[in-house]
């Protein structure tokens, strides 16, 4: 199978250093253990290709053009010729504006599908892969897909290498001349100011201190409590586990086993074509 | 037990005499009792009177026998029948409105979205949610109209989903789209962009009628521009909608003038729930956690194994050294995200219930009637934690004894 990681000229948020932002090094240690990997970035820099070779990768592209060029079109142009399985990018870019469009724009302009938030992946049979995607509150979501596709790192995949200076010595870059192309297409760049801390939202708080305390530990949409006294602890226990059932979080008595609810099947094969 | 606090205003009301034209009081009504209930201090010395005694001799370790008990409390007249919904009919421009509906309920994200959404309607607008299936918390929340398509809630195809939006875009025409930037909603909004071309302004932290507003380059900026058509709201910087109801008119939408169907890369997808033993505490789902009324610690890894939770502590068990630190629910350890929360032999100190107040769910078990843990619960167990714990392990024991697994 093979890979390319798309890399990005990131900035380290605290000293503003270039840096390779961590889930690009994250994909990295990704494709490596899924086949050959090639790294492709496009910008004015070749720094991010450097440290991705550092991070794990033999062999990288650069593809020069001017500051501030949509890299779009090149990264694309670069990827039909090579035709790779997987394409694997950052979830978001770093030190730049940071809307994590670029995978999207990159699978559309390619006609290829998009999986997001990746953290870890497997091939499969026969030009499928199956990716593991990370979802709110430690939930996975498993996915088996047709390649090729793009697929963005999510950051709770598995950390990654440490940057080793010989194997960034060691590996080779191809630095190749980008077609001029148009500069600041779309939009005009937005009007940008000091970044200003703001509070964060808290839950909807009243005016006096009582008020705000019980905002902050949840007492204001507590309610109708059922208090039970004088009660026999097996009937204790009766009455728990009744109440858990009853908000979902313990499967119910005749399923099988201790434990969770059995996992739900999100079976998508009727959107799928044969 | 606290005492209540009187009101003089309801106080008020409640005396107006309806009928007159003029506001008329009858102010000889008795105020409300309060609910503590009165002692009545010379039946409590009658019932202590020693008797067969010339002078008069009190045995006051009787104390209380005859309390009498408080009379009658009524209920309170707090009238709250839901006020009249606000009707947009006309609406000069629509906002539309995708909010994720994990489970098909509405989070506090989404609450937050049609917050935004609300602010960018503003009178003469009208928020109109795009949502899977229906909820009566819609209107309170601030949709003015409610379109529900028919999906499957379990399917996973997001190119489908991102088709329905840019085809109720076609049909419907709205001035804004507002995603949540949340894992589905922020892949959504980023596939809308791709598929109709339109920038997307993403993780608005600042959303008003004249500019949005978001951090760039490592929170170093702050970019700002008129509001866009598509936007993606960041969680936690939008106040939600407060104001009175909103009608939530459900209203049809024609979809079939969407993009083609794409054939779908996804041949299956499955869920896999968080591991309970392994998950992080601030991510999982259900805690069980141990405070000081606990002593047995092993029978408590036991009860939590059994019901497949994830271990907490309260910060005294984790100082003595008897939880990792990592198990330390509140202020000072883990915020939980939890769905439901069951707390063994915990006081419920303000620094705890702030690690909890997130828990729609709440079980607690004490010894002592008014811990603040109780008060807090959704359901209270006056009873010893280290009897209900192993009477837990017996009964799921039974139930699986029962079912002949
Ligand atoms: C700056 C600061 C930060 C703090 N941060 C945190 C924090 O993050 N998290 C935290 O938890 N605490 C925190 N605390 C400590 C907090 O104030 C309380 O001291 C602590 O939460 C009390 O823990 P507890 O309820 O387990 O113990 P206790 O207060 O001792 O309560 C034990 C409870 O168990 C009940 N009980 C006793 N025996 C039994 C039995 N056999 N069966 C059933 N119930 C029984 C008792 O009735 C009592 O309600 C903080 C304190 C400070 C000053």
């Amino acid at each position: 199978m093979r890979i390319a990681v798309l890399l990005s000229a990131g900035r380290h948020p605290v000293s503003g250093k270039p840096t390779l932002p961590r889930t690009e090094a994250q994909a990295i240690r990704m494709a490596a253990g899924l086949g050959a990997a090639t790294g492709l970035h496009v910008g004015p820099d070749a720094f991010p290709a450097e440290a991705a070779l550092g991070h794990g990768l033999d062999y990288a592209a650069h593809i020069a053009c001017a500051a501030g060029s949509d890299p779009v079109g090149p990264l694309a142009a670069r990827i039909v010729s090579d035709a790779p399985d997987i394409v694997l990018a950052g979830r978001r870019g770093q030190g730049g504006d940071e809307t994590g469009l670029v995978p999207y724009a990159v699978a559309a302009r390619l006609g290829v599908p998009i999986v997001p938030d990746a953290v870890a992946m497997r091939p499969a049979t026969d030009g499928l892969v199956e990716i593991d995607q990370a979802l709110p509150k430690g939930v996975l979501r498993r996915l088996v897909v047709r390649t090729p596709v793009v697929v963005t790192v999510h950051p709770a995949a598995p950390p990654p290498l440490p940057f080793a200076f010989g194997k960034a010595r060691r590996g080779s870059i191809e630095r190749i001349a980008a077609a001029p192309t148009d500069l600041a297409a779309g939009a005009p760049p937005p009007e940008e100011r000091p970044y200003r801390k703001r509070p964060k939202m808290m839950r909807a708080a009243g005016g006096s201190a009582a008020d705000r305390l019980k905002a902050v530990t949840g007492e204001a949409t507590a309610g109708g409590a059922k208090v039970l006294d004088h009660q026999t602890p097996e009937d204790a226990a009766k009455e728990v586990l009744a109440f858990l059932r009853r908000v979902g979080v313990l499967a119910p008595a005749s399923a099988a086993g201790p434990g969770r609810r059995p996992a739900a099947s999100e079976d998508a094969s009727r959107h799928a074509t044969s | 037990m606290t005492r209540l606090r009187r009101d003089p205003r309801t106080e008020r009301a409640a005396a107006r005499t309806s009928g007159a034209e003029r506001p008329r009081y009858d102010l000889a009504l008795k105020a409300a009792p309060s609910r503590r209930p009165r002692r009545d201090p010379r039946a409590e010395a009658a019932a202590q009177r020693v008797p067969a005694a010339a002078r008069l001799r009190l045995d006051r370790s009787q104390f209380g026998a005859a309390t009498v008990v408080a009379t009658h409390v009524p209920e309170r007249q707090t009238d709250k029948a839901s006020p009249k919904p606000i009707i947009v009919e006309n609406p000069d421009f629509l906002v539309l409105v995708v909010p994720d509906m994990a489970g098909g309920r509405l989070g506090e994200h989404d609450r937050q979205l049609f917050g935004a959404a609300r602010e960018l309607a503003g009178k003469t607008g009208a928020t109109l949610a795009l949502v899977g299936a229906s909820s009566a918390d819609l209107g309170p929340a601030g949709a003015d109209r409610v379109a529900v398509v028919a999906r499957d809630p379990d399917a996973y195809d997001p190119d489908a989903r991102a088709a329905e939006v840019v085809a109720a875009m076609r049909a419907l025409d709205p001035k804004h789209v507002l995603f949540p930037e949340s894992a589905d909603g922020g892949d959504l909004a980023r596939r809308v962009s791709v598929l109709t071309g339109e920038p997307l302004f993403t993780e608005a932290e600042q959303v008003s009628a004249s500019a949005l507003g978001r951090p760039a380059r490592c929170r170093k900026v702050e970019q700002r521009s008129v509001p866009t058509r598509l936007i993606s709201v960041a969680a936690d910087s939008v106040a939600s909608y407060s104001g009175a109801p909103r009608e939530a008119r459900n209203e049809q939408v024609d979809l079939a003038s969407g993009p083609a169907k794409t054939a779908g890369a996804i041949v299956s997808a499955t869920r896999i729930p968080a591991d309970p033993a392994t998950v992080p505490l601030a991510l999982a789902d259900f805690v069980v956690s141990a405070g000081n009324g606990v002593t047995d610690l092993d029978m408590f890894r036991q009860v939590v194994a059994a019901l497949g939770a994830t271990p907490g502590a309260s910060r005294v068990l984790c100082d003595a050294g008897l939880m990792p630190r990592a198990a330390q629910v509140g202020a000072s350890g883990t915020v939980l995200g939890a769905s439901c929360y069951f707390a063994l032999g915990i006081a419920g100190a303000p620094q705890h219930l702030q690690g909890v107040a997130d828990c729609e769910h709440i079980v607690a078990v004490n010894t002592d009637l008014h811990a603040a843990m109780i008060a807090r619960a959704g359901l209270g167990i006056i009873q010893d934690a280290q009897l209900v714990m192993p009477a837990i392990l017996e009964e799921l024991e039974r139930e699986r004894r029962e079912t002949g697994t």
